[in-house]
């Protein structure tokens, strides 16, 4: 089986502002990726040229084993929610889908139907006029009803009240359940990333940090804390990612990637999600301000 | 694609159909009049021909002339009316993301957005240029003014060539402009550019002229004039013809430019004796024409260098739109 999205050497530049830098990037089929990096990271970039909406500056994107966007075949292929989640202000719910079910040949018309009633829209309502949330739902149900093998969502939930963002979380998981679809979404909200994602790529500052499977990421990752001077002598295959140091103590966040951790240090900690990604943003934070990934990060608490 | 392109210019569509008829109305009702006053002034027996020319033109001047200036501009309306916003709007409200989802290529997408709204660009302005050309055809034929510059681009196919290009530009320049008030400003702004350019510059050299020095008769110089540098400058009329040098000197046998006092010899007694007396001198003058049998030579190459425009135009828009934008 393909993987939904590879890349090689992928670059976008926008004049010279450098959004995207040499992503090489391979994502499996069959999960739920969540993409997370800080606002200006590159993420919408990165997913725009999945969908093809825009063209690299240089290297290649491959989704689901072809060019993005380039025929018709294969734009039925993925699903993809813009930003803001973009509808025609001036057509009804029910023009949508029968757009959809017009320039989509797949187009499953009695899942719409259904989950248009099920969310509560009325098929009569003007799409100008649905609150953010139910545009949300409106533009996930033509993504979905499209009957791609890949979703594909920027931000979805960026812009919504807590409510509607659980919402329109709960909806996606059930379409992901019921059609056995690739997702891949950003955001910037952690907790909703732990809640859905079983894939994670962090990009920041137009890199990608640290991309894999969830559950061997937090398998690999710990919090160290031991007197001051102790972990100076690490072995290589033990990234710091981030250290903080008082005056007695060191407390690190390491990327164990040879499983050396439990041997050198029994009592080290595990890492929930939320401060694994943050260990991350932080070093790539602290880089952009002094150019130094090393340095610690009180000064910027 | 044909059913959201449609759906998306429905209203627009609608209200243009309106009043197309209601212009339609008018035109026809117009061409019933002008027809009923051709019977009566110049078709019949006691009539003279230069008083139906001025009660022809008393009559029917104003009302063509502005009739003339709808068809023309017309196009400029659909252009930045239908045109500019037809891709600006959905960059402007983002929407071009979503359709750019569905399964259809952009390609496909544009071609069947700008081909439906040229179209219908094409077939309303069409319309109303034929229904012109037919209101007035009995006018044309007593005023024999068909290169004048607000007559020839209103009449045949020369409009269906204008709104060829206003549709396209408008999409096009919308394409690069991204906002649709900016792109309505730039196309109407472009348009009227072009409309001005065409008749000055461009048409009359779309054939190379005939030049030719003819006999300086009464009845072939539309009066005289004298500068105020001494020179004698006269225009030449050329029945159906589209007459280059509306002033020219008026020369001697040998060619050279007559002095004033020339004229001046022939003053006194009316503006008919003063151009009898000069017809005796023996004087010619040099003329470039277009001649009356290239009208629609012309007419057609006016269409046409509209269409490759458009064409040009067209084709950066299908260049440009499948590589995404930013």
């Amino acid at each position: 089986m393909n993987p939904v999205l590879r890349t090689e050497g992928l670059t976008k530049r926008y004049g010279s502002r450098q959004a995207l830098t040499d992503v090489t990037l391979t994502i499996p089929a069959g999960r739920v990726v969540g993409l997370v990096g800080p606002n200006g990271a590159g993420k919408s970039t990165l997913l725009n040229l999945a969908a093809g909406m825009i063209a690299p500056t240089s290297g290649t994107i491959q989704v689901l084993g072809a060019r993005p966007a380039a025929t018709a075949a294969q734009l039925a292929r993925v699903g993809f929610v813009a930003q803001d989640t973009p509808v025609y202000a001036g057509l009804s719910v029910g023009d949508h889908l029968r757009m959809g079910a017009r320039l989509n040949p797949a187009w499953d018309g009695a899942l719409a139907q259904r989950r248009v009633g099920e969310v509560g829209l009325d098929p009569a309502q003007k799409a100008g006029r649905l609150s953010g949330g139910q545009r949300a739902q409106l533009a996930l149900t033509i993504a979905a009803a499209k009957r791609p093998e890949l979703l594909i969502f920027d931000e979805p939930v960026a812009s919504l009240d807590p409510l509607s963002r659980r919402a329109f979380l709960q909806s996606l998981m059930e379409f992901v359940a019921e059609l056995e679809v690739s997702v891949v979404l950003s955001s910037h909200l952690l907790g909703d990333l732990e809640r859905v994602c079983d894939h994670l790529v962090v990009l920041t500052a137009s890199r990608v940090q640290l991309a894999g499977e969830v559950e061997e990421l937090l398998a690999a990752h710990y919090r160290l804390v031991a007197a001051r001077g102790a972990l100076d002598a690490l072995p290589p295959a033990v990234r710091v990612i981030h250290a903080e140091h008082t005056a007695r103590q060191s407390t690190l966040i390491v990327h164990d990637t040879a499983g050396a951790v439990p041997a050198l240090v029994p009592d080290a900690e595990r890492l929930d999600l939320e401060d694994m990604v943050l260990a991350y943003l932080t070093r790539a934070a602290n880089a952009s301000v002094t150019g130094n990934a090393e340095q610690p990060l009180e000064a910027h608490r | 694609m044909i059913w959201l392109t449609w759906r998306q210019f429905r209203g627009q569509a609608v209200a243009a159909l309106a009043a197309l008829a209601a212009l339609a109305i008018f035109l026809v009702a117009l061409g019933l009049r002008i027809r009923n006053s051709y019977e009566a002034n110049v078709a019949c027996a006691s009539c003279s021909a230069d008083s139906a020319r001025d009660s022809m033109e008393n009559a029917y001047f104003g009302i063509l002339l502005l009739s003339g200036l709808l068809v023309v501009l017309l196009p400029a309306i659909v252009g930045a009316f239908w045109g500019a916003p037809l891709i600006a709007r959905e960059i402007e409200t983002g929407t071009h993301r979503l359709v750019w989802n569905q399964s259809v290529t952009r390609t496909r997408w544009l071609a069947v957005k700008l081909g439906f709204v040229t179209l219908a660009g094409t077939v309303v302005t069409g319309a109303l240029s034929l229904l012109l050309t037919w209101a007035a055809s009995p006018y044309d034929k007593v005023f024999d003014g068909r290169f004048e510059p607000l007559i020839f681009p209103a009449r045949n196919v020369a409009p269906i060539g204008y709104a060829v290009f206003a549709v396209v530009a408008g999409t096009t320049i919308g394409l690069i402009a991204r906002r649709t008030v900016l792109a309505m400003a730039i196309t109407l702004a472009a348009f009227v550019l072009l409309q001005i350019l065409m008749p000055t510059v461009i048409r009359p050299h779309l054939q190379p002229a005939v030049t030719e020095t003819v006999a300086f008769t009464a009845s072939g110089a539309r009066g005289l004039s004298i500068s105020p540098a001494g020179e004698v400058r006269t225009e030449i009329t050329k029945p159906g013809a589209w007459v280059l040098t509306p002033e020219a000197d008026v020369l001697d046998a040998a060619g050279r430019p007559i002095a004033r006092e020339v004229a001046d010899e022939c003053q006194g007694g009316g503006p008919g004796e003063a151009l009898a007396c000069l017809e005796a001198k023996d004087l010619t003058v040099n003329v470039s024409y277009q001649p009356a049998d290239r009208y629609w030579t012309f007419q057609w190459l006016e269409f046409a260098v509209y269409l490759l425009l458009a064409g040009l135009l067209a084709a950066f828009a299908f260049w440009r739109v499948p590589r995404g934008l930013s």
